[in-house]
């Protein structure tokens, strides 16, 4: 089989998997070897859906022993088949990588043979990488679960970050849908990782130069809307990820209807705004220090899908606003819908220099469409109208009938609302 | 009403911020002999560059405000903007009047201006470092072409050459006709640029695979041309492979 048709099959097989990160690894270039990763991660290229491209992503193989309902590669899927030899993908990483095309490459793979065969075929390509090729750019590698924990190891050795997919955001749905993968499966490499991840930063302390071990950590992805989960269920299930395994990121999928597999609830079309809205979300627990809890409850488990979640809660917590945003603290101002944390870092950092006037607000980035009907500036309330939920929500609310004679922005968006799968 | 003249280059431009200090004397313009016609409203000033006079302002720029302020001023400066140079001058005065703390002063016109323009020269040189695409044109040798809109090459060949240690290549600036030239020890920026940029076989085959590959990861449910223009302005698609 030619070259070109084994990228065609199998970098389509492999665009499901939404990570794209090459962040979080500083890897240095060494010897006069190539390639370098950059700690805050470069992306070379967008794909016509407007995602980012930044590694070779790519799967080893389509060719599959399971048969996972959701997934496009189940062995009962009549499709193209091809697989890579670990020198064409060695060759081609390194190529592509010369021209500036991407940052270094993801490998992952359907289950071919078993996974131990699996991962060891994944192996063998990055050490090619590594060893024969001296080269030192990212490397995020899939930990196929079920692979012995001794090739995760040796994996870990040569990836800057590795990711084990739970994919499904419940055992039950597990069990429906991937009868073949267990939790056990998928939770054993991820704890081994990140015990090693813990064992190596002890190691550290005693002795400057231990080998690394996925210095960008580990990730994972969960496919929205195949399943019934609720939003909230989604997000514990994140913060305890973020909690006990210290993963990185939590990738979101909207499930997009690659299968006609009776097991699936009924999708149409992929539920891309709820997970726009859990990305938002997400964001809110890494970086603004929310808890789940803040967000959503049991008697409102799903997102407002037409408020994004921080003027959502914001709403529900008026008696904390409004702050005064030249005295309050960071982590007040970073509740307030509209500023985000580098327009935080800068209201705190010009706040040394001289008292903030309302007009110079907009200078900082903060986004005042939003802000002003939570703050004060010297002690004067800008948003023209009471501080009251259904006044602000009203003025914060996307008009509708403004929107009818111009659709084309907001096209999507009514769509996608109206697709959202149905939870049950 | 004084106009200092220089010969467009950053030293010349230090050069012109130490006469003024030394003669106590604001002007009221600065600008490059290139774009320069001449005025006859105010007195024009050659200040001819010295580099013992521009490591001395840049010392203490350093010293007296921060690192990070000579940093921006030098992004500013490659913006080529005429009225970047006056920008300056108003914002090393106000530096050595305010000190370290300048850049809190985030409220004040001249040091948001210099901060804008600085992050959007940062903007465009990571641009550039996103969306550079080598050819091989010879055996080993490999090259690529960009136009920016600001003069970001300086800013940008550190990062290739650190990465690409093992191999020589060349950054042309089309626009400037400046080119970065790298032998996989150091690199210089010259404005002698190689004659014959045709590809190889080998060449027109990893463009063709890496065609093949852009087309299929992108999932069709989700089109967004859009959001794919924000993230690669059409501006610098005829440098891109994937565009063509």
């Amino acid at each position: 089989m030619e070259l070109y048709d084994k990228i065609r099959i199998l970098a389509d097989a492999a665009k499901y998997d939404v990570s794209c990160s090459s962040s979080g690894s500083n890897r240095e270039n060494k010897n006069g070897g190539i390639g370098n990763a950059s700690f805050y991660g470069i992306c070379h290229s967008w794909s016509d859906d407007g995602r980012c491209i930044s590694l070779l992503k790519i799967l080893f193989t389509n060719i599959c022993i399971y048969n996972c309902s959701y997934c496009v590669n189940r062995c009962s899927n009549d499709i193209e088949r091809a697989l890579f030899t670990p020198d064409e993908l060695a060759d081609l990483t390194i190529n592509f990588y010369r021209r500036n095309y991407i940052e270094g490459l993801f490998l992952s793979s359907a289950v071919y043979k078993s996974p131990d065969y699996t991962m060891e075929l994944l192996i063998k390509t990055v050490k090619k990488l590594r060893e024969d090729y001296n080269f030192n750019g990212y490397i995020h590698l899939k930990a196929i679960p079920g692979a012995d924990i001794n090739l995760i190891r040796l994996a870990g050795l040569y990836a800057d970050r590795m990711s084990v997919n739970i994919e499904l955001p419940s055992e039950k749905s597990l069990k429906l849908l991937a009868p073949q993968k267990t939790k056990e499966s998928i939770i054993k490499p991820m704890s081994f990782i990140h015990n090693q991840l813990l064992e190596k930063s002890d190691s550290k302390k005693l002795m400057r130069y231990s080998d690394k071990f996925v210095p960008a950590g580990q990730t994972t992805q969960l496919i929205i809307g195949a399943t019934p989960e609720s939003d909230r269920t989604i997000l514990k299930l994140s913060e305890n990820l973020y909690k006990l395994y210290s993963l990185k990121r939590v990738y979101y999928s909207a499930y997009i209807p690659v299968s006609n597999g009776n097991n699936i609830s009924g999708v149409t079309s992929p539920p891309l705004l709820r997970e726009h809205r859990l990305y938002q979300a997400d964001w809110l627990l890494r970086y603004y220090n929310f808890t789940a809890d803040e967000l959503l409850n049991e008697k409102n488990p799903n997102f407002n899908i037409s408020l994004d979640p921080k003027v959502d809660w914001a709403l529900k917590n008026l008696s904390l606003f409004p702050v005064e945003v030249n005295t309050a603290d960071y982590n007040t101002l970073l509740r307030v819908p509209g500023i985000g944390v580098r327009t935080a870092k800068r209201i705190i950092s010009a706040r040394k220099a001289s008292s903030l006037s309302y007009d110079s607000l907009k200078k900082l980035g903060v986004v005042l469409k939003r802000a002003k009907y939570f703050i004060t500036c010297n002690g004067k309330y800008y948003g023209g109208c009471e501080i009251e939920t259904n006044k602000i929500k009203n003025k914060l609310l996307p008009k509708s009938n403004v929107l009818e004679g111009q659709l084309s922005i907001f096209d999507s968006f009514y769509k996608t609302e109206n697709n959202l799968p149905i939870i049950v | 009403m004084v106009n200092y003249i220089f010969d467009g280059t950053f030293d010349g431009l230090m050069t012109v911020i130490y006469v003024s200090y030394y003669n106590h004397q604001v002007p009221n313009d600065i600008l490059s002999e290139n774009s320069y016609q001449k005025n006859f409203l105010g007195d024009d000033i050659y200040i001819s560059t010295d580099i013992n006079k521009s490591n001395k302002v840049q010392n203490a720029i350093k010293n007296k405000i921060s690192k990070e302020a000579l940093k921006n001023i030098y992004y500013v400066y490659l913006s080529e903007l005429e009225s970047s140079y006056m920008l300056i001058y108003k914002y090393v005065r106000l530096g050595f009047k305010i000190g370290r703390k300048i850049n809190y002063f985030l409220q004040n016109d001249i040091v948001n201006d210099v901060i804008k323009l600085s992050q959007r020269i940062n903007h465009e040189a990571y641009k550039m470092i996103e969306l550079i695409r080598f050819k091989e044109i010879k055996n080993g040798l490999f090259y690529a072409k960009i136009h920016p809109d600001y003069n970001v090459l300086p800013l940008i060949v550190p990062h290739f050459a650190e990465r690409f240690q093992d191999q020589y290549f060349v950054i042309h600036d089309v626009k400037r006709n400046l080119s970065a030239v790298y032998d996989k020890k150091s690199w210089i920026i010259t404005d002698i640029s190689p004659e014959n940029t045709l590809i190889t076989k080998e060449e027109e085959d990893f463009e063709n695979l890496w065609k093949i590959y852009h087309k299929n990861i992108s999932i069709e449910e989700r089109k967004n041309l859009r959001l794919q223009r924000q993230h690669m302005p059409k501006k610098y698609w005829d440098i891109l492979i994937e565009k063509q």
